[in-house]
């Protein structure tokens, strides 16, 4: 069929300029892209929960939150008698004060990092990876966040996903500190001003009196 | 230790026997997502997403077939994918830039070899040139690219020729440098 077509000697000088000037490849980055790998797999394996497990785990974040909540008030009782309320009669609105006060030890843990994060324009190796530890810890907050109602809320969901996308990226940031990452990461912050939204979400006052009110 | 042995053991989580199994394998993943994609960042988050699934589907492989085997029919899958969403992001860029240039067109001199060889190939239908670059510029084995595509071997053999047929009537200007 096609062998009218062949021509050895056009095939051999084909393949022999293809192959040393076709897209020639440079020494392949392995260790580069090893540390890309695995930090993609960690962060992948967060993701890829399942919405079923994602509620299950935020509905137990949740419950175990009141359940400290429902304790810490029960000592406040002043010379009270000391009552245990059944997990069962925990109501909606409980449950909603329980969800504020998550939120918004989330929001100000994260305003904590970012602020020290940008406050640090040159992070030694020691604190880029506690800088990318806490960002995983926050990571997978975020995600559940965004799976839980505050996600319905349209200025919470871009807030929430200005927030994974800068946390995924401190999340990676290198044992060697990287400076010309981080500074783009700032960089990144500053064009989508995501700590001024990120404060303008958070209630008034300290952590604490925050959530005094509620409680 | 061999492979089946380091898979075993990249299965029980040993992840110094998943690099070990990443060593042996990425040279080649590298080179053919360079060669398909012929951009260092494109070719390394392709090499990147390739041995995430491997890892993630290792569960899946059954060892009918060599690991590089069903390793190359991820790589190919990643790469041909990727490829195409890059061409579709790339089309819109260009659609505006052209729509931008009417009236500042001018001729484009002529290139050398090295150019006209590159724009050759980066225009072969994505059947041929994937099977090119496989057979004549990395050294896969008809059975091998067969495998990866998922294509009969004659059909890879088929494509091969016409992709040369192709380039020799595209070079023909050349054609002193190999009479």
């Amino acid at each position: 069929m096609t062998d009218q077509n062949e021509d050895p000697k056009f095939e051999q000088w084909l393949k022999d300029v293809a192959r040393t000037t076709y897209h020639a490849p440079r020494p392949t980055p392995r260790d580069e892209m090893w540390a890309r790998i695995e930090a993609g797999r960690r962060h992948k394996h967060v993701i890829e929960l399942r919405p079923w497990m994602r509620w299950a785990v935020g509905v137990a974040a949740v419950l175990a939150l009141g359940i400290g909540i429902g304790r810490w008030t029960v000592r406040q009782q002043p010379g009270g008698t000391r009552t245990v309320t059944p997990l069962a009669a925990v109501n909606d609105s409980s449950r909603d004060l329980a969800y504020q006060v998550a939120a918004t030890q989330y929001l100000s843990r994260t305003e904590a990092l970012l602020t020290s994060f940008r406050a640090d324009p040159r992070p030694d190796a020691r604190d880029a990876a506690r800088f990318a530890a806490q960002a995983r810890d926050l990571l997978s907050t975020t995600q559940l966040m965004l799976d839980s109602p505050a996600g319905d809320d349209p200025r919470m969901r871009a807030l929430l996903e200005d927030l994974e996308l800068v946390l995924v990226q401190i999340s990676q940031l290198g044992a060697k500190g990287e400076v010309q990452e981080a500074d783009l990461i700032r960089q990144g912050m500053n064009q989508s001003n995501v700590l001024p939204k990120l404060r303008s979400a958070i209630p008034a006052g300290p952590v604490p009196a925050r959530t005094q009110g509620v409680l | 230790m061999d492979e089946s042995q380091l898979i075993a053991r990249v299965r029980a989580g040993d992840s110094a026997a998943q690099r070990a199994l990443y060593d042996a394998h990425v040279d080649r993943v590298y080179r053919l997502a360079f060669r398909l994609a012929g951009d260092d960042a494109l070719a390394q988050d392709f090499t990147q997403e390739t041995f995430i699934r491997a890892f993630d589907r290792l569960g899946s492989f059954r060892g009918d077939a060599a690991f590089s085997t069903w390793l190359h029919t991820i790589t190919t899958t990643v790469v041909l994918n990727g490829l195409r969403k890059v061409k579709r992001l790339r089309q819109r860029e260009t659609d505006i830039d052209d729509a931008q240039a009417i009236g500042v067109m001018k001729r484009e001199s002529e290139p050398d070899l090295k150019m006209r060889l590159t724009k050759a190939i980066d225009e072969l239908p994505e059947g041929y040139r994937t099977v090119f670059v496989m057979h004549d510029v990395e050294g896969y084995t008809h059975e091998e690219i067969g495998a990866a595509l998922g294509v009969e071997t004659g059909t890879s053999k088929a494509q091969l020729s016409r992709a040369r047929a192709k380039l020799r009537v595209v070079l023909a200007d050349f054609a002193g440098e190999w009479t």
